[in-house]
């Protein structure tokens, strides 16, 4: 029957192009980074430690006990002398800060750091889809997402996404959107922008708890340019593999960890508690329960499960550290982007997973050219990576962060060509890495442990300082 | 947006009748096709007598049994396929909104007082704000969080975080109950306010709260506005899709605590007089057992963002004052600019949810215009035959009055936005939730039953949210508007003389 043959045929050719469809669907699933670009401030906000001293000698508040904490952890801090600030701590009005000095703090950074993204990659902001902007600490209205929309010219049906409060991980909740909307296989560009504003919350009281953030954090921030149109893959410089989300909010310690309140005397700062690195270390070991599986070799994976059950056998009752004393983690990880929290969270990071002083490279590097910008600094430590050469193609970085809450997230990205773009590096990174990241002015504060509360004369300090040859 | 319906049309008795008629033909036009084609086929069958049929039935008998397994195989792989990869239905399973306690009442009376004992204001600002409570459509039971009523007002971040905690967790322990869902089964939280985001989020406040379970995907979006709460759906729309048998809390919220104006700019006073307190809860979920027990499934979310053009992105700002005070500043252009972005976003949502005959008459008015030159006014489609319920976010009197005349609404249709603006204020982002709520609360929410809302915010954006009733719901609903439904609709002066 002819017509029973024809219309077989039709049928047969109709299924084979819903399977093709679906099949094309399931290829824009992934995500990939396309490229990013990491802010540079103009050379007059940077901050070196001296100005430090000087924005601490200024605050009338603080007696010789909160003098001494600061200096210390300013030269302990493995910051070095080429961060930068935001213009009205610099220009000395950090304990008034208008709206208008956060708004040209953040104007700053859109301005230059977006328009550098789109020239890069060579699309116009009417092409972005979705857009996603993560400053934790400033939220106008109307947003700075719209604030983008505005200055861009963007279309009127972008989706975006302003999300706020999230902590120094809020980086990669956004890729977690962006990584979401991907998945229903339209093809479409997104834009993430990550950034701190750092001059509305300038802690001027003397509690020492709320004090820490004015000594590590410094202006940063990063645009990132995503997609899942498979096209792009060829230009694309590395696609997501797995991104692991952890919060261990539930556990009051952990949540009280890092809070933003008022101190006695009614000014606004964030506590630090004692047990941030204890509630940090949680957290990244829940991550890393749920992310090992997804990164290891599948040999490694089965010689620990192996290995746990040689040890459950021999000694139910026991703890399993020897059992991950034994994991080796380089073995599914090639190149680690660690969050720049401080000297400690680099440290205890390299310790947990047993990393050579060249894996943690990037990441002091960072902390000591860039300061803690907080959620855009693990851009930074990868912009070092690339400028290094190190980045071939298939290679597997693993970016993980910590953010208040307390959140630790992480994910694993495949590089999909070698990459060798010096961005915000290029003019010195030769310089890197340095004989000593030891602070230079180590000596000069060392006449702080020599004082006591009566030989301590402020103004006397201050003019003495004026009057040096530094 | 001025435009005017085509009076001589819809004016006309006879014409109406016509224009229903030619509704019922186009709607129904697959119906009216195959009615004949049925017709011709049995009629051929009658004719053709029942041996061909046999026949027929018998060719098809002896084909090869591996023809037909293979056939059928392929029938269901395509099938399987296809069924997945079409997107996953959203359920709403409940919602709950938070119910203030009469203590948090501000009449007018007790506005009108604590304005004059403020030392901040001077008497012309005081008569000023409330020159714009009267006009302004809100009843004498809205409410205000605690620190707003000290004189002055307590502006603290601890104040803050405890109107924070009060608003959401009674809301959400309220849902909780209602649905009977564990705090352990929620897989996505998604948390809107617009001014107020502490360190840490109030994501992670309500994370702590219910100990939720470590690998949560949480969202804590600020800075959106008032049509943050339809943000918020979409993108749970979008992480529903991604990830399968999830439930997602969403959470609507304004703070109103940090956020009052002690200056004395005029165009920064407003949001003073119209804010009121108010958190909604949502329970999403994508599981097929919730189906039995849901109730709205969401079709369609759209969104329009007018950021683009200075006066949009202008006409609701924070700024400071000439004194350094912040506030939000709402501008005179505010109407024209919701309009605007109001047929942006119908020009997208028309296609989706309009009947073919008005989409039809759209595009024969659109080709008119456009290629032929004629002088017709600009068609708008009859949005009444799409939906059954509006709920419009209760932004002030202005805002719903506009949207009422360029929709051509009648009262009723408004009447949910009205009575929610006038019982609870603008509660921002969750007003539509109180409008919902109004709606079932009346007993008119029958299955089947289409609902639009629609959000603006600043920016500025227009957002709306389709969603079609899955089971009709039965009065008394257990709501926020349980104890005062009985009492509405009321009657809402133009001017509530209060000086």
């Amino acid at each position: 029957m002819d017509v029973l043959t024809t219309l077989t045929i039709i049928f047969l050719l109709y299924s084979l192009y819903l399977l093709y469809k679906s099949y094309k669907l399931k290829c824009s699933r992934n995500c990939y980074l396309v490229d990013y670009v990491c802010f540079k401030p103009s050379p007059d906000r940077q901050i070196t430690t001296r100005k430090c001293g000087e924005i601490i000698e200024r605050n009338k508040n603080l007696g010789l006990a909160e003098y001494k904490f600061l200096l210390k952890v300013i030269v302990n801090s493995g910051i070095g002398e080429r961060t930068y600030g935001p213009r009205n701590i610099i220009e000395g009005r950090e304990e008034s800060p208008t709206l208008d000095d956060a708004i040209e703090e953040m104007d700053e950074f859109l301005n230059v750091c977006i328009h550098d993204l789109f020239v890069k990659t060579k699309i116009s902001p009417r092409d972005v889809d979705v857009l996603v902007v993560n400053i934790s600490t400033f939220c106008p209205a109307p947003s700075l997402a719209s604030r983008i929309v505005h200055r861009y010219n963007m279309r009127d049906d972008v989706k975006t996404y302003s999300l706020s409060s999230m902590g120094c991980s809020a980086t990669l909740v956004a890729i977690d959107v962006v990584q979401n909307i991907f998945k229903s296989g339209k093809k479409s560009l997104a834009v993430v922008i990550t950034s701190e504003s750092i001059s509305p919350n300038w802690y001027s009281g003397n509690d020492k708890s709320m004090m820490l953030g004015n000594c590590l954090f410094r202006c940063g921030g990063s645009a990132m340019l995503l997609t899942n149109d498979p096209a792009m893959q060829a230009q694309a410089k590395m696609r997501l593999k797995c991104l692991v989300r952890t919060h261990i909010g539930a556990n009051d310690d952990a949540f009280n960890s890092a809070v933003q309140k008022e101190d006695d005397m009614g000014r606004v700062g964030v506590h630090l508690s004692k047990d941030l690195p204890k509630a940090a270390m949680r957290a990244f070991t829940e991550n890393l329960k749920r992310l090992l599986p997804k990164i290891l070799p599948y040999r490694e994976i089965a010689l620990i499960a192996f290995h746990i059950v040689k040890q459950k056998l021999v000694q139910p009752n026991a703890k399993l550290n020897k059992v991950v004393a034994q994991i080796n983690f380089k073995s599914g990880v090639d190149h680690f982007c660690l969050h720049t929290g401080g000297t400690a969270v680099i440290d205890a990071v390299r310790q947990a997973l047993r990393l050579s002083e060249f894996d943690v490279e990037p990441a002091r590097m960072t902390l000591h050219r860039w300061g803690n910008t907080s959620a855009s600094s693990i851009w930074y430590v990868l912009g070092y990576m690339e400028a290094k050469k190190r980045l071939k193609k298939k290679d597997r970085v693993l970016m993980i962060s910590f953010g208040s809450g307390f959140k630790c997230n992480s994910c694993l990205w495949e590089v999909t060509r070698d990459l060798g773009d010096g961005d915000v590096w290029e003019d010195c990174i030769k310089e890197y890495p340095p004989k000593t990241i030891v602070n230079p002015y180590l000596d000069k504060y060392g006449w702080v442990n020599e004082e006591t509360e009566e030989t301590f004369n402020r103004e006397e300090r201050i003019e003495a300082f004026k009057n040096s040859p530094w | 947006m001025a435009n005017e319906p085509l009076p001589p049309f819809s004016s006309s008795v006879r014409l109406k009748y016509v224009k229903l008629g030619y509704q019922y033909l186009v709607n129904h036009i697959l119906t009216f096709i195959l009615i004949p084609i049925i017709v011709g086929i049995s009629i051929e069958l009658a004719r053709v007598g029942p041996d061909e049929i046999l026949s027929l039935v018998r060719f098809l008998n002896d084909l090869d049994l591996i023809y037909v397994m293979s056939t059928l195989f392929l029938v269901i792989i395509v099938g399987t396929v296809y069924f997945m990869s079409r997107p996953r239905p959203v359920y709403l399973v409940d919602y709950a909104c938070f119910r203030p306690k009469p203590n948090f009442r501000v009449p007018f009376s007790t506005f009108l007082e604590h304005a004059r004992l403020v030392p901040q204001f001077d008497e012309r600002t005081v008569r000023f704000q409330v020159k714009i409570l009267e006009r302004s459509g809100l009843g004498e039971e809205t409410c205000l969080p605690p620190a707003n009523h000290y004189i002055p007002p307590t502006c603290s971040m601890a104040a803050a975080r405890s109107e924070a905690e009060l608003v959401i967790f009674s809301a959400i322990d309220e849902l909780l109950n209602k649905t009977g869902m564990r705090p352990k089964n929620i897989d996505i939280l998604i948390v809107n306010c617009s001014l107020f985001s502490p360190t840490p989020s109030l994501s992670a406040m309500i994370v702590n709260k219910y100990k939720l379970r470590s690998n949560i995907l949480s969202f804590n979006l600020s800075g959106m506005g008032c049509s943050a709460g339809l943000i918020s759906l979409d993108l749970a729309r979008d992480l529903l899709q991604a990830h399968g048998n999830s439930n997602a809390l969403v959470v609507s919220t304004e703070i109103i605590t940090p956020n009052y104006y002690l200056g004395k700019e005029r165009a920064m006073l407003l949001p003073n007089c119209l804010f009121r307190m108010g958190a909604a809860a949502v329970l999403l979920s994508n599981c097929r057992r919730e189906r039995s027990r849901a109730k709205y499934r969401l079709t369609h979310v759209v969104r329009t963002h007018k950021g683009a053009d200075d006066a949009a992105y202008r006409c609701v700002f924070q700024e400071q004052d000439s004194e350094g005070l912040t506030g939000i500043n709402l501008s005179k252009d505010l109407m024209a600019i919701a309009g605007d972005a109001l047929k942006s976003n119908i020009t997208t949502m028309g296609p989706l949810v309009l009947p073919a005959s008005e989409q039809l008459l759209f595009l024969f008015s659109l080709i008119a215009r456009k290629v032929f030159k004629a002088k017709w006014k600009p068609y708008i489609p009859d949005f009444r035959l799409a939906f059954e319920h509006f709920c419009i976010h209760a932004g002030g009197r202005a805002v719903i009055d506009e949207l009422q005349k360029n929709l051509q609404l009648s009262d009723q249709h408004v009447e949910a936005s009205r009575m929610a603006l006038h019982r609870f204020g603008n509660t921002s982002s969750s007003s539509l939730w109180y409008e919902l709520n109004y709606i079932e609360s009346k007993g008119r929410m029958k299955k089947g039953d289409r609902v639009w809302m629609i959000g603006f915010g600043s920016g500025f954006k227009c957002n709306s949210a389709v969603w079609k009733c899955l089971k009709t719901i039965k009065t008394p609903v257990d709501g926020p508007w349980s104890t005062s439904i009985h009492r509405y609709p009321v009657d809402v002066p133009a001017v509530v003389k209060v000086l």
